[in-house]
């Protein structure tokens, strides 16, 4: 019985320290995307931590706590990335949808094809240069 | 009658620990948002499905281990929507998005 705990503690240990190599991650990642996947990830070693802490420390309680850091945490990850898209957006007067992510691989020039195939599935009045020029 | 069952969860919990650890090498070590969104991603769902599937056969059937499966359950289901609406916002924003490699159907790797 006690001998459980002892690996559920040292668990808990190795999972406290992968939180704060996730953290650094969330601090220098370089665009705002790597910082939101580091806070996903970030809620899910979170959420096996409270788990882990249920069966520890024998308090049933714990489990609900679980629950709704679950929720909180796909919220948070939802607000976020709505919240950056919508300013991103709002300065190159865009809506959100499938048309911003089209006019974003436009301006690549090495994803011209994958843009096309965005172009064929829409009724766009962009012109055919882009058609001229598929690579594959 | 305990001891196999102590054996099954220390191994089910340490696979766990084990793809979890290996999900934050990816996220630390990768180049680009979207080869680290599937590095990620893997942690979401096996490291959490064997952390669970080890505390709920170290407690049996009882009313935690219903609470733990449900948390399970709406974790896999918030994680692809979670997931599908960062790399929507990393094909919005992201203006340098570089070279993706896709494997043509008929090509050998």
């Amino acid at each position: 019985m006690e001998l459980f705990k002892v690996f559920l503690l040292a668990g808990m240990v190795i999972i406290s320290i992968l939180i704060i190599l996730a953290i650094i991650r969330s601090a220098i990642g370089p665009s705002m995307t790597d910082r939101v996947i580091a806070v996903n990830m970030i809620g899910t070693m979170t959420i096996a931590l409270i788990a882990m802490l249920t069966i520890y420390m024998a308090e049933d309680y714990l489990a609900d706590v679980c629950l709704i850091y679950a929720m909180i945490s796909f919220l948070a990850v939802v607000i976020l990335t709505k919240v950056y898209t919508g300013i991103y957006l709002q300065k190159k007067q865009m809506k959100a949808g499938p048309e911003a992510i089209a006019d974003n691989l436009a301006s690549q020039p090495e994803l011209r094809s994958a843009t096309r195939e965005l172009e064929m599935e829409l009724p766009s009045e962009t012109s055919s240069d882009s058609e001229t020029e598929v690579i594959s | 009658m305990i001891i196999p069952r102590l054996i099954l969860c220390i191994v089910l919990l340490f696979a766990g620990l084990f793809v979890f650890i290996s999900a934050t090498i990816g996220v630390n070590r990768f180049k680009k948002p979207l080869n680290r969104m599937h590095a990620a991603a893997m942690g979401d769902t096996l490291g959490l499905l064997l952390i669970m599937l080890s505390l709920v056969v170290w407690r049996g059937l009882s009313f935690v281990s219903l609470k733990l499966i449900i948390v399970l359950v709406f974790f896999w289901l918030a994680s692809p929507v979670s997931g599908h609406i960062i790399a929507q916002m990393e094909a919005t924003t992201n203006e340098d998005l570089g070279e993706i490699e896709v494997l043509k159907p008929d090509e050998d790797i």
